[in-house]
């Protein structure tokens, strides 16, 4: 279970200070799939920041299962982030002169395994979003829902706890962008990996059940899976 | 992640940008080419001299000669001196009778000191010719061997005693294709003396001179036959002058040899042994080798200036992936390492491809400079590669290559990750 208690965010640039979040309380249940919605400059992305271990908060914290991530050590915030969660960006960032299973492999090569582990495991990630034919392939040459299969790809070859997705779909036709949020429910469904999807699309807001809405830093709306308020 | 696997990403991303690390592998290159061929022309001509001087041996000898006074009148450039009638005679020219000694001058410098065994003078003596029984004649270079000099010979021994000999090489060569069937055998050397008439002296062959800078065409005999000749030849008032004497000391003793050497100095003399002429050589190769490398180092120093320059716009380049692999949890100490291998390895290659060149271009050039220009190089290398000095330029290379990588590479490492992701 990951929860954020009484977490804030506070931008200081050229001595003008902006709160980018103001106080947030949220649980996210393990196995839950939950979207992050509002308009840009929301705080969502912020919001997603700080709950993934990328950025830390001005004040508050966050919880994994119980224990304070936020006061980590950026070597153990490292660790953290290599072993439990896994990443999908709306803009890929794929290595595009790289082949497609070494894109996947990076995040056990940050890891440090051992080469032949590595490969398996990133084969058995490309298998499992049906991409395994493609592994000897330059990242470059895929299409757009081939790209970011590939991530999903890449944020499952860890086997890690959590998801944390940025406008999956965002840089995807509505077709592709169906077929790759089929995917990442599937996903959570047979592996019980908790999603957590920033988003401004209402449809695929609508189909994670759980939506927090945020609105000037401040979660504005938190609707459970059957409508009820969180 | 391991080292072999950050190793692995580093070489993966020079070759993604091939022609960008291709031309700052070649500016690497031609400073490490240049600092290899300048070092190794140092040591080649260091290892020449090593090879020549090493055929004699002089360790207790000390070689006096007069220093040489400037010449000329002591002018300078902002102050013209006044002409007073009289006054500056002495100063206008050389006089060859003040730079030559009589032994019983030397002598009285000597008187004081002990442990000096002989004093030579350095007869200046000449042959007409040398010949063996039944052998053609041969002209002949004539030279003194002062006593505590030794010969290092291909066969037989150095001098030892009196009515000896030591022939070059070359002449032994020409006289018996088995140049140790000549030893003990008596060569027939042949002079003018001071009438014009001839004079033949029969003097026994004990050793053949290895090849070296003097021996190559003279032939040596010991002092007292040397005494011999000189005297029949001398001519002039100036006869019992010499310019040059050797002083053989009892021991090896450094205090001794400082002590002579300080005695002649004070008055105006040049003292030296065997061991400081060869330091003073050594030490004019050495500064120009430093010389010579300082060319070699501006050319890296701009090289590395290019290494910078590649690094921080790969760095611009790769803002995103630097981004993403930090989001995935490499650290800033990775990132920073794999940076610097990234450079090291631009070094690391451009000195291993200068170096390779480098040695190939000395070989060749080593063949064709002895056979056209340098014949007395024969048998050495005029390029000399040594195992310390090509992996001392690897070694300086990457490390200037890595010392240029740590500013590219630290700002790397200090990339925020979601500023990073989101750099357009």
């Amino acid at each position: 279970m990951l929860e954020a208690v009484n977490l804030s965010k506070t931008y200081i640039s050229d001595g003008i200070s902006y709160d980018a979040l103001r106080t947030i309380d949220l649980k996210i249940d393990k196995g839950e799939r939950a979207a992050i919605t509002g308009r840009s400059g929301s705080g969502k992305s912020t919001l997603m920041h700080l709950l993934a271990c990328l950025d830390e908060p001005t004040s508050g914290s966050v919880l994994l299962d119980g224990k304070d991530i936020s006061g980590l050590s950026e070597r153990e915030r490292n660790v953290l982030r290599n072993e439990k969660f896994g990443f999908v960006f709306q803009q890929f960032f794929l290595n595009g002169r790289e082949t497609v299973l070494e894109n996947v492999a990076l995040p056990l090569r940050i890891r440090g395994w051992r080469e032949s582990k590595i490969r398996s495991a990133a084969k058995a990630a490309l298998a499992s979003v049906e991409l395994e034919d493609k592994a000897g392939k330059r990242a470059k040459d895929l299409s757009g829902g081939e790209k970011q299969r590939v991530c999903v790809a890449r944020a499952l070859v860890g086997e890690p706890q959590m998801i944390f997705a940025d406008e999956p779909t965002g840089n995807l036709d509505s077709t592709t962008g169906k077929l790759l949020e089929d995917m990442l429910f599937q996903l959570n469904a047979a592996r019980g990996i908790t999603l957590v999807i920033v988003t401004h699309d209402p449809d695929l807001a609508r189909r994670c059940g759980r939506v927090v809405n945020v609105k000037d830093g401040r979660i504005e709306t938190d609707f459970g899976a059957k409508g009820e308020v969180r | 992640m391991r080292l072999w696997g950050i190793i692995r990403m580093a070489n993966r991303s020079l070759l993604r940008n091939k022609l960008r690390t291709f031309l700052t592998i070649s500016a690497i290159f031609v400073g490490s080419f240049t600092l290899t061929l300048t070092n190794g022309l140092g040591d080649g001509l260091r290892a020449y001299v090593e090879n020549q001087v090493k055929n004699v041996e002089a360790e207790r000898v000390v070689f006096i000669r007069k220093q040489a006074p400037v010449a000329g009148p002591r002018l300078s450039d902002d102050e013209p001196a006044e002409y007073r009638e009289g006054e500056n005679k002495d100063e206008n020219g050389l006089d060859p009778s003040a730079m030559s000694f009589t032994l019983q001058q030397i002598e009285s410098i000597t008187k004081d000191i002990p442990g000096i065994k002989t004093i030579t003078p350095h007869y200046s003596i000449q042959a007409e010719y040398i010949t063996l029984d039944g052998s053609k004649k041969y002209q002949a270079g004539l030279g003194m061997l002062s006593d505590g000099v030794i010969q290092k010979t291909e066969a037989g021994r150095t001098i030892d005693g009196k009515d000896q000999v030591i022939i070059p090489h070359g002449l032994a060569r020409a006289l018996d294709a088995n140049i140790a069937a000549l030893i003990g055998k008596h060569a027939t050397i042949v002079y003018k003396n001071a009438a014009g008439e001839l004079k033949t002296l029969s003097l026994e062959i004990v050793g053949v001179a290895t090849k070296g800078f003097i021996t190559n065409t003279n032939s040596f005999v010991d002092v007292q036959t040397a005494k011999q000749i000189y005297d029949d030849q001398k001519t002039g008032y100036d006869a019992d002058k010499f310019f040059n004497f050797s002083l053989q000391m009892e021991s090896v003793s450094d205090g001794k040899l400082a002590e002579v050497k300080k005695a002649f100095e004070a008055k105006g003399f040049a003292a030296d042994t065997m061991a400081d002429q060869k330091k003073r050589t050594y030490d004019a190769i050495g500064i120009f080798k430093i010389g010579m490398n300082f060319f070699a180092m501006i050319a890296l120093l701009a090289a590395s200036f290019g290494i910078v320059n590649t690094l921080i716009i790969a760095v611009m380049e790769r803002t995103k992936e630097i981004g993403l692999q930090k989001a995935l949890g490499l650290s800033r100490g990775k990132i920073f390492l794999m940076f610097s291998l990234e450079s090291i390895l631009i070094g690391f290659w451009g000195a291993i491809i200068g170096i390779l060149s480098a040695i190939i271009s000395g070989v060749i050039a080593n063949r064709f400079l002895v056979s056209s220009y340098l014949p007395s190089f024969e048998g050495y290398d005029f390029f000399s590669f040594t195992l310390p000095s090509i992996v001392s330029v690897l070694a300086l290379v990457s490390a200037i290559a890595f010392i240029a990588g740590v500013f590219p590479a630290f700002r790397a490492s200090k990339l925020n990750p979601i500023e990073s992701l989101r750099y357009e």
